[in-house]
């Protein structure tokens, strides 16, 4: 069997992924390009004689890079090996399509284009003459529609015709001053590197405009002085630089095939999305209209998940667990090694387990807000407010879901395109109070603030606002200093995404979290808990790694009103998740209560029935938040059961205005392991992590200062 | 000579040149606002920033500041 190997790209907005799903189907492979965290998609299947392997490309509007994703498709197309290219065409964008398919061309590898969304273009009323389009640029052309997947296997056909016939594109016409200096340019590569075969034009352009980071990894031999000779003729003669009268010819060949091979009806009439866009992106309504579309699939996505967080944790930490006691027991497993499965393994797995239903539910939902659209009007809606921060309009979705989880939110990051826009939003996302906080706040709260709760609540999510907004600023104007990046954006139309295509696209970013982040989580999970435990079975709470921990570190805490160790201890305990905080403060001021042990059933068939039951409640309970969506929401700040005991304790230890301090320190300092494992697989450095931690830490112990002697003086 | 942000909403304008920084001035042009083209200032955000042009018969959302960089010629 031949292998054919195919690199498939494109214009993003174009249906490619929508077209590699319609192709590869359940062959599809995911994984990212080395390095960084885009994805890349893979698919080998057969096709007659022959394997076709296809390599999706992020998608890219040039080969002159200007995000990651860009980057990765350049570097792959001109240095890797492969055998055909695959363009995925927007047909009802044909002209700027086809400014990045003479690009293509330029590499002289056979070459298919899918005129992709052609149903599209016949409803607009565009006709393309396809037999022209493929003589001008003797490449193979096939309409399609990847959503219905119509049109793939004319497409194989066609790959498979031009790797045969090698079908090389036709060497396009550049105009006497360019085709010149590519004479020189080969002349001089010649001679400075004998061996050299073919050198494609690509390459050459490449050359003369200077894309050094490329250059240097083709590894060819010439004299930069005398190239830049070479190329300075375009600048005496046309009074521009060699970049930008290429980038003028390729977009006028563009233009002269678009006219030659499309009609388009005389007068433009006004497209569905334009009537939409009229009222989604209208001056009053506009605004309105997206916090109101925000709150709902804000509300979606907590209304379906949360049920099924209970419904895991019941599963991992009841039921599975029992049965891994038992088991345990019955091998006459070490104590030690019994707490170490359960609470530190079983734990982790229980943790990242109960993540996956809102991570699952909010990758949906933002999936489905990129598919349609949407996702570019709400960037142009928010971009001017976000923009005062240092931020662009796309970081704003991001930063509204912290106020849920901060993890998901760090997925969400990867809607811009920009490294050190995702990184600089990334940043700021803990400071957006998650609801695994609220607890904390709940038990202070009641203790202290019992008449003023909401006000409370409110002055803590409003501060976090601030400070993130604070940080944001000053991390822009040192951290990522200099790196002001314009943001020019396209607004494609509105399309209805197919169920299949979101389901894969949600799946492969939950893929993502439950094996990149869970294993993090597992790990950091087994640190914890061996600062609990260790020594082992410590008699006082205070004497394990973590009691001794929190001594160490209390003093830190004196100037913030809460400088004993229980306290500092419990913070400690925040690291894993913010809602511990509070089981710790109950474990020690509680007096470390002995756990009821109840004697416990084991029997399968009434685990596996409870199980059902519990899953068929959850359901039912999904469905009826879904139809109930529509009350007001309101922060329920109910006391966690475990802490109703302990509010004379910390009555006794908290004044008013430590117990603030507390609050806001909880509020700021580092949100979670499983967020700093999702930074750590997204931003691929624990540099940045460690930055990350350095910084809300000290935030946190400011901003909490601040308060805590502000408090003093009122309270 | 007149600028795409100074022009107004619906008119029609031909691009005469573009400046900028050679990063900005590229990606500009690469998605399509060359010397020659014709777009149209079609909407802008609430806030006033970004605006929404129609060129080559997309629309394109850039800031006022990249408007900025864009000399035009008024055509209607």
């Amino acid at each position: 069997m031949k292998e054919i190997k195919i690199a498939v790209v494109g214009n993003p907005n174009t249906g490619k992924s929508s077209l590699i799903n319609a192709i590869a189907k359940a062959k599809l492979q995911v994984g990212n390009w080395p390095g960084v965290t885009v994805e890349k998609k893979e698919a080998k299947l057969s096709y007659k004689e022959y394997t076709l392997h296809f390599i999706d490309l992020p998608g890219a509007y040039s080969l002159t890079p200007y995000s990651i994703d860009e980057a990765i498709a350049r570097d792959f197309l001109f240095l890797e090996d492969y055998d055909v290219i695959l363009c995925v065409v927007d047909t009802t964008n044909l002209e700027r399509n086809l400014y990045f398919v003479v690009q293509l061309m330029e590499l002289e590898k056979p070459l298919v284009l899918a005129l992709n969304m052609f149903d599209e273009a016949k409803r607009l009323g565009y006709k393309v003459d396809i037999p022209l389009l493929e003589q001008i640029l003797e490449v193979r052309a096939v309409p399609t529609v990847a959503v219905k997947e119509q049109g793939i296997e004319e497409l194989k056909e066609a790959l498979v015709e031009v790797f045969e016939k090698k079908l090389v594109p036709k060497r396009l016409p550049y105009g006497e001053d360019l085709e010149n200096l590519i004479e020189k340019v080969v002349f001089h590569l010649k001679a400075f590197n004998p061996d050299l075969e073919r050198i494609s034009l690509g390459v050459i352009f490449k050359i003369l405009e200077g894309d050094d980071e490329l250059i240097n990894k083709l590894g060819l031999k010439f004299d930069k002085k005398e190239i830049e000779n070479i190329s300075s003729h375009i600048k005496t003669v046309h009074e521009v630089g060699l970049s930008d009268y290429l980038l003028d010819i390729r977009y006028g060949l563009a233009t002269g095939v678009t006219k030659k091979v499309l009609q388009r009806p005389e007068i433009r009439r006004e497209t569905l999305t334009e009537k939409i866009d009229k009222i989604v992106l209208n001056r009053v309504l506009g605004i309105p209209l997206f916090l109101l579309i925000m709150w709902i699939a804000f509300k979606i996505a907590f209304d379906v998940a949360n049920p099924y967080i209970d419904f895991l944790d019941k599963a991992i930490n009841e039921i599975f667990k029992k049965w891994i006691e038992a088991g345990l027991s019955s091998l006459g497993a070490a104590d030690w090694l019994s707490s170490l499965v359960l609470d530190g393994i079983v734990g982790g797995v229980g943790t990242v387990l109960s993540f996956i239903p809102i991570i699952g539910m909010i990758m949906l939902m933002i999936t489905f807000l990129e598919a349609t659209g949407y996702m570019a009007r709400a960037a142009f809606l928010m971009d001017r407010i976000m923009r005062s921060f240092g931020l662009q309009g796309k970081a704003f979705i991001p930063l509204l879901m912290g106020f849920g989880c901060n993890v998901p939110s760090v997925y969400a990051c990867r809607t811009m395109e920009q490294e050190h826009e995702r990184k600089l939003t990334m940043f700021v996302i803990p400071f957006m109070s998650c609801g695994a906080r609220l607890p904390v706040y709940a038990l202070f709260v009641s203790a202290f603030f019992a008449s003023y709760s909401a006000e409370v609540l409110l002055f803590l999510y409003v501060l976090g606002i601030i400070v993130a907004l604070t940080i944001a600023i000053i991390l822009h104007k040192t951290y990522f200093k200099g790196i002001g990046a314009p943001f020019i954006m396209e607004l494609p139309p509105y399309r209805v995404p197919t169920l299949k295509n979101l389901a894969i696209h949600t799946w492969l970013k939950l893929r993502h979290f439950i094996i990149k982040a869970g294993t993090w989580i597992l790990a950091f999970n087994i640190i914890v808990w061996m600062a609990l435990n260790l020594p082992w079975k410590p008699e006082k709470p205070e004497d394990s790694v973590l009691g001794k921990l929190g001594h160490v570190i209390s003093p830190v805490f004196k100037p913030l009103g809460f400088g004993d160790w229980a306290s500092s201890a419990s913070l400690l305990t925040g690291f894993p998740a913010k809602e511990v905080v509070v089981s710790t403060m109950a474990q020690i001021y509680g007096g470390g209560k002995e756990e009821k042990s109840e004697e416990k059933s084991l029997s399968f068939k009434d685990d596996l029935k409870d199980l059902i039951l519990t899953f068929v409640e959850k359901t039912k309970e999904a469905g009826l938040n879904l139809v109930s969506s529509f009350r007001v929401v309101s922060i329920s700040a109910e006391v966690p059961e475990e802490g109703v005991g302990i509010l004379p304790e910390l009555q006794k230890r908290f004044t008013p205005a430590s117990a603030l301090s507390f609050m806001v320190f909880t509020l700021l300092y580092f949100p979670c392991m499983v967020y700093a494992a999702a930074v750590k697989t997204e931003a691929g450095t624990f540099k940045f992590v460690l930055q990350i931690i350095l910084v809300t830490l000290t935030t946190a112990w400011i901003v909490s200062f601040l308060v805590y002697q502000f408090a003093r003086l009122i309270f | 000579m007149p600028k795409l942000s100074e022009s107004k909403i619906g008119q029609k304008v031909k691009v005469l040149s573009v400046e900028g920084p050679p990063l900005v001035k590229q990606r500009l042009k690469e998605m399509g606002i060359t010397p020659g083209v014709e777009l149209q200032i079609v909407r802008v955000a609430p806030l006033a920033d970004p605006v929404d042009v129609v060129v080559r018969g997309y629309h394109l959302s850039i800031r006022k500041k990249e408007a900025e960089l864009i000399e035009v010629e008024v055509l209607s």
